[in-house]
């Protein structure tokens, strides 16, 4: 299969030679010390750890009350009473962290490069002894002298909320000493960045109380202190009972005396009093095992949001959920649809979820959550985990905890391909296999797929497996550890049930093994023990105590490396399924393509969408560095590396882009078509300048040539037919293509080799307002459009004309001749829309104005067709025309044509050169719009072979897709390559052939010369098309200074079969001012051979006339 | 088709089944119906898959039905796979008041019938036929008809129902995909048996090897007999043999 291992391959030679520093390829492996920082103390991705140091943390006797045993490290008497843990002291920019347990990365990793594991934690959690203490948390700092220490500091919290005029004028402010381990210097360095750090809290301490208040730690601390005092009547009515969640108005699951509620509020209360709270929550061993037995109801969404982190997240942005609701407000999205769907049907078992009102706060936490993650939107089971935090904490809350869940503890799992789910998947099978082999052979040989029951467990974290109690149980310690818990539960079950599970053939027993055993997880795991403390320990006891003693070698590492070892096979499966999927979903205009070409298409796109991807994430990355390295200042570096932005854009990972922009669409179309590739690849040294003429690409790339905005690709040109192309593709209008909009405008494109539908195809894209015209301004764009297009040739050298084709095109100068019979071909058609336009307004004497507008044209033609040189008989034709015409009153006087025409061979005097601007006015003058429809389009079109061939074969094929893959073969195309001639072969063309190779193997050499030659000729066809577009601006401009008294002239009425006649007139005048400009436009050198080409071109656009001629009749 | 005496104990073998079909079609709700007879109006969404057994009563057999119910949101379709690997029979659902659910549907049987194990006999299930008017109810006569049955068809779609799905349209797709099709209705129980029977009857006997069906192995010939059975037998079964 040629599809994502590919882009996969691509990708990644993409990246690694570009990327010689850790780039996202090595920082996905292993995640960089910023990551690891943020992950073990649970920090938002602005953090990044600026300072660390050795420490002791002493807590001040009155902390001692309870003694923790264990971990009392120093007993030295001089330091008094105290619980003393040692471990590393972290600052961040807003945060100072303590952990006695190892931190997960080596001190010597530089903030960005990727780092071993080592320590217990792997960024698992704060599961060690410590605190994470907010800067803005921290009252007072004081240093202390110490004999054993160099540096000693006090530091004061504010214990509740920092309210300065608050009735608890002075909160016993909790005090912990630390005393740091280092030499003078890094403890100094250390000093100042907490200094910088306290000053900037300062500006959070606002944030600090807003969120503090309502926490229930507050409120039970504080009604603890009223009591005691018993006046506390006036404060009690001040706090009112925070928000816990719906278990306050619906009741907690569970029966509350069963769980001993009361015992373990009692329990925290004590630690609580003793250890701070929320902001300043100190961790002693005691925390992790009044987490073990599971928490009080009330206290338990504060626990939660505190040990995921999640409570950081609102404190630096405490508003946000109620901003996000507003400002979405009113608005829909598919999201909001399907959540709408599942609102009734989630722990519908639960009162809470009957009620209006807790169905109302689970579609506002989604449906914000939604809105700030568009890429994940809505998952189902997110509704379930959702409702069951929603039981326990306030909407705010279970908002903020939700996008951790979502971005950090469970990665993936809920995006639009939930890789994340499927990758834990197959880590959970792979940790079977390893620790419970006979189960897992058991499994392969019936052939009993394990995910099919163990998905639901991780992707709605056992809520709806287990009893709510229980899954409750496992939250709790989930959220403190980290992912590895869902692992290890999921294992002890497996050990648990390992026997009945070895009986079981088939899916059904296996699950309905499980489903009982879940039932049943209340009931003693020995009832027939004679022991009554054995015989008490219940089946779910057993099974915390399995997972996290028997599965305790599970940790975080473990997990991380399984991951990365499968991420591959799952990624590229799933992109597999995703292509085939999308590309049978393209609907049926797709069915116009073929299944290689959709796929080569589809590769494309995500490749281009990806590589884009890659090369912004690099770049930004490098700003990032730049910015890091121009400023001295650590602390005011905000934006670290965020490990979860690791290869975006893979189409697996989910919230990949699917849209490509406007430059994504031109990278896009110059790996498929010759003619989107610019002429003027910028060099390096252009990107070197600061201000880059690509505007659109504002990174810098400076010093970094191999990064260009394009990657090893080439480099796109723009042009407004491939503006216009996008905008036609785009029809949902959202400035981007879907594969779904590309695959169709390809369809349109290519999928029909019909002429007339290509022709109509190429019109549409030119009428702006679909109104079935293409004005004069239209006209010439569709002209300079075409001269665009053919500027590397029309059509492919590998698509072979038809023998017979072939067989006329015998001489090799004849392969040029088709590009530069192009160019005439344009410049004929130019004329003819002018010759057969309609006035716009048939009111304003249409025919009149067409014959103005004729007339202009003839004059006009001088900007225009310079290139023909016609030295005869301008007059003739016009004569005749008139002569013919009846309805003409004075035909010779009226006629500006006859004066214009004649004396412009030889140098205008100032009159005539007036009447020649006015005649060139009446062609473009605005005031006289015209337009050209459809069918004359087409006539235009099939008057000149050479269109006509472009437009049956020349344009669709102008698009590469799988047949031929381009990128080798374009990536040497460049001007010079002539090779691709036309395939119009016609005996007009032939002639011509000849004609041509003669003039040119007189005046220049033939190969090189001639190739350069013309090469000339086309680019100065080009920019003949500019040249027009400028004096037509001019011609406007003249006109608004001029009075239009001038236009008097009447002119007779032309019939349709007129049009012949006026054809050849227009021809042959337009054609015989043409020399002088010519020379100007080529530059006087090339002017002779200039000249005699020209004259083959004049003789070929009258051929195509008398092609008209024939058309006509 | 077997001619085993219908005095012996009937011969049982496991089918593996699969649902499949847009998010909210009632998919969970047509395997309540044929396992529990019963109806939820609000039920929880589908995690991952479901599983559920079934047994259905043929003259010659017992089939027991292994019914993976998938999740219908859109992003679990990666998952999907997973629930069709070795399924013998698929029942792709839509609801007839949602043409968007025919065509992911129709994407369903595309990806089957690449994916999934050749022969897999796929019924195409129309389904919340309640909510069409008595015309479109009708309609699920000719649906059992054999294939060849075209001509006669009774589409009164414009009325006041929330039909949006014409039987034909469907009925003409199923034919030329060459599926069992049927338009159910699981709230009022309408053909829910019928559609687990005809696929019953339309699993070749030759997969059918024991208990559990392995699938993947003498498939090879099954679809040819699939489609002799569905000619031959077709809904002439005159039972609603399942146990439910």
């Amino acid at each position: 299969m040629f599809n994502l291992t590919n882009l996969v391959q691509k990708a990644q030679q993409f990246i690694e030679p570009a990327l010689p520093i850790a780039g996202p390829a090595a920082n996905d492996r292993r995640p960089s010390k910023a990551t690891l920082f943020r992950y073990q103390f649970r920090l938002p991705d602005s953090q990044s750890p600026l300072q660390e140091i050795t420490a002791e943390l002493t807590l001040s006797p009155h902390h001692s009350q309870r003694a923790a045993a264990g971990d009392v490290t120093s007993p030295e008497k001089e330091r008094g009473q105290g619980n003393h843990y040692v471990g590393k002291l972290h600052l961040s920019e807003q945060f100072l962290c303590f952990s006695t347990t190892g931190s997960s990365f080596l001190t010597t990793a530089s903030l960005s490069s990727s780092s071993s594991f080592t320590g217990q934690t792997h960024g698992a959690g704060p599961a060690g002894n410590g605190f994470t203490l907010p800067l803005c948390a921290i009252r007072r700092v004081e240093r202390l002298h110490s004999q054993s220490y160099m540096f000693a500091l006090a530091i004061t919290t504010w214990n509740g909320s920092p309210d300065p005029k608050g009735k608890n004028a002075t909160p016993s402010g909790q005090k912990l000493t630390i005393q740091l381990a280092g030499s003078r210097q890094q403890c100094e360095r250390f000093c100042d960045g907490l200094k910088r750090g306290l000053r900037e809290g300062v500006k959070e301490v606002e944030n600090l109380r807003t969120v503090v208040t309502f926490t229930y730690s507050e409120y039970l601390l504080t009604s603890d202190g009223d009591e005691k005092k018993g006046a506390g009547e006036e404060a009690k009515k001040g706090t009112e009972h925070p928000d816990t969640g719906l278990g306050l108005i619906y009741r907690y699951p569970g029966n509350a005396r069963k769980l001993r509620d009361a015992t373990k509020i009692r329990l925290w209360r004590e630690y609580l009093k003793e250890n701070g709270r929320s902001a300043t929550l100190i961790r002693q061993p005691t925390f992790h095992k009044l987490i073990r037995v599971g928490l009080p109801n009330r206290l338990r969404g504060e626990i939660w949001e505190l040990t995921s982190g999640s409570w950081f997240l609102r404190l630096q942005n405490p508003k946000l959920y109620t901003e996000t609701l507003e400002k979405y407000s009113g608005r829909e999205s598919l999201a909001i649809d399907e959540i709408e769907k599942d609102l009734n049907r989630s722990l519908p078992e639960y009162p809470g979820f009957q009620s209006e009102e807790g169905i109302g706060r689970l579609r506002r936490v989604l449906t914000a959550y939604s809105w700030t993650n568009e890429s994940v939107g809505y998952c189902q089971a997110m509704n379930i985990v959702v409702a069951a935090l929603l039981i326990y904490m306030s909407e705010p809350q279970a908002f903020f905890l939700l996008s951790v869940l979502c971005d950090r503890l469970l990665p993936g799992y809920y995006s639009m391909t939930m890789y994340g789910t499927l990758l834990d998947q197959k880590v959970f099978e792979s940790l079977v296999e390893k620790t419970m082999p006979i189960l897992w052979d058991h499994l392969v040989k019936y052939d009993v797929q394990l995910s099919v029951v163990s998905l639901p467990w991780f992707l709605s974290l056992y809520i709806n497996s287990m009893p709510l109690i229980f899954a409750f149980r496992v939250l709790d310690v989930f959220f403190l550890e980290g992912p590895k818990v869902l692992f290890q539960i999921g294992l002890a079950i497996l050990r648990i049930n390992g026997e009945e599970l070895l009986d079981a053939t088939d899916d059904g027993t296996f699950i309905s093994v499980l489903k009982s055993y879940f039932a049943r997880l209340d009931e003693s795991a020995h009832p027939k023990s004679e022991n009554p403390k054995l015989r008490a320990v219940t089946r779910f006891q057993e099974l915390m105590v399995v997972a996290f003693k028997e599965f305790a070698g599970i940790t975080q590492n473990t997990i991380s490396e399984q991951r990365s070892k499968h991420k591959g096979a799952v990624l590229a499966n799933i992109e597999s399924f995703t292509k085939r999927t999308s590309i049978r979903n393209l609907g049926p205009e797709s069915k116009k393509l073929s299944v290689n070409d959709l796929g080569f298409l589809y590769d494309r796109f995500y490749t281009v969408l990806y590589e884009r991807a890659e090369r912004a994430e690099i770049l930004q990355q490098e700003a990032d560095r730049k910015a890091k390295a121009a400023k001295a200042k650590a602390t005011e570096v905000v934006t670290g590396f965020s490990g979860n932005s690791v290869e975006r854009g893979r189409v697996a990972l989910g919230p990949s882009p699917t849209q490509m922009d406007y430059d994504a669409f031109r990278e896009f179309l110059a790996g498929i078509s010759k003619w989107a590739i610019t002429d003027s690849p910028s060099s390096p040294p252009e990107l070197n300048g600061s201000q880059s003429p690509h505007s659109y690409f504002g990174s810098s790339t400076k010093n970094r040539p191999s990064l260009s905005p394009w990657g090893s690709g080439l480099e796109p040109t723009d042009h407004e037919f491939m503006r216009r192309l996008f905008r036609r593709w785009d029809v949902d209008m959202a400035d981007s293509l879907s594969l779904q909009n590309v695959v169709t405008g390809f369809a349109a494109v290519k999928g029909t080799k019909d002429i007339m539908s290509n022709i109509s195809y190429f019109f549409e894209l030119y009428d702006d307002d679909s109104d079935g015209r293409v004005d004069r301004e239209g006209i010439l764009r569709i002209s300079e459009a075409l001269l665009f297009l053919s500027r590397r040739g029309v059509t492919e050298s590998g698509l072979s004309p038809s023998p017979s084709l072939t067989d006329v095109r015998s001489g090799s100068p004849e392969r040029p001749n088709r590009d530069e019979q192009f160019l005439s071909s344009v410049s004929a058609f130019i004329r003819r829309c002018f010759e057969y336009a309609d006035p716009d307004h048939p009111s304003n004497q249409g025919n009149q104005a067409v014959d103005e507008a004729q007339d202009g044209l003839d004059n006009f033609a001088i900007g225009e067709d310079d290139l023909i040189d016609f030295g005869s008989e301008p007059d003739t034709p016009t004569a005749r025309r008139h002569s013919k015409n009846p309805l003409s009153p004075k035909p010779s006087d009226k006629d500006p044509l006859s004066p214009v025409t004649t004396n412009d061979s030889t140098d205008p005097i100032e009159k005539e050169r007036k009447e020649k601007a006015k005649a060139a006015n009446l062609a473009l003058d605005p005031n006289k719009p015209l337009h050209i429809t459809l069918p004359t389009f087409r006539m235009v079109i099939l008057a000149d072979e050479v269109l006509e061939h472009f437009f049956e074969v020349g344009f669709s094929s102008s698009f590469k897709l799988a047949d031929a893959p381009l990128l080798s073969a374009a990536s040497s195309s460049n001007l010079t390559t002539f090779s691709n001639a036309g395939k119009q072969v016609a005996a007009a063309a032939s002639n011509m052939g000849g004609v041509v190779g003669g003039a040119g193997a007189g005046v220049v050499p033939p190969g090189k010369g001639l190739r350069g030659m013309l090469d000339n000729i086309v680019s100065d066809g080009m920019r003949v098309a500019a040249e027009v577009r400028r004096r037509y601006d001019e011609v406007q401009k003249d006109l608004d200074s001029e009075a239009r008294h001038g236009r008097d002239d009447e002119d007779e009425e032309e019939e349709e079969k007129g049009a012949p006649d006026l054809l050849e007139g227009a021809e042959t005048a337009g054609v015989d001012t043409s020399r002088g400009k010519v020379e100007e436009l080529l530059g006087v050198p090339g002017a002779e051979a200039g000249g005699e080409i020209k004259t083959t071109r004049n003789r070929s656009a009258s051929d195509a006339s008398r092609r008209v001629l024939e058309f006509e009749r | 088709m077997a001619d085993s005496a219908p005095t012996q104990p009937k011969p049982s073998s496991s089918v593996k089944l699969v649902l499949l079909g847009e998010a909210a079609v009632g998919k969970s709700s047509l395997v309540m119906r044929f396992v529990n007879n019963d109806f939820q109006e609000n039920k929880e969404p589908t995690i991952g898959a479901a599983f559920l057994t079934q047994k259905c009563n043929l003259p010659t057999r017992t089939i027991k039905f292994e019914i993976w119910d998938t999740a219908g949101q859109e992003r679990f379709a990666s998952l999907a796979p997973m629930y069709y690997r070795n399924a013998q029979a698929a029942l792709v659902v839509y609801d007839i008041t949602k043409p968007s659910s025919l065509t992911k549907a129709q994407h369903w049987v595309a990806e089957l019938q690449r994916q999934a194990s050749p022969g897999i006999v796929i019924a195409l299930v129309g389904n919340k036929a309640d909510l069409a008017s008595a015309g479109g109810a009708d309609s699920s006569d000719d649906a059992d008809a054999a294939p060849a049955a075209e001509g006669e068809t009774n589409e009164e779609e414009e009325g006041t129902d929330a039909r949006r799905v014409a039987t034909r349209t469907a009925k003409s797709y199923a034919d030329e995909e060459s599926l069992l099709f049927f338009e159910t209705s699981a709230k009022t129980g309408q053909n829910v048996a019928e559609v687990f029977t005809a696929i019953a009857n339309a699993i070749p006997e030759t997969s059918l090897k024991g208990p559990r069906g392995v699938g993947g192995s003498t498939n090879l010939n099954r679809q040819e007999d699939a489609r002799v059975n569905l000619a031959g037998t077709g809904m002439s079964m005159p039972d609603k043999g399942c146990a439910c």
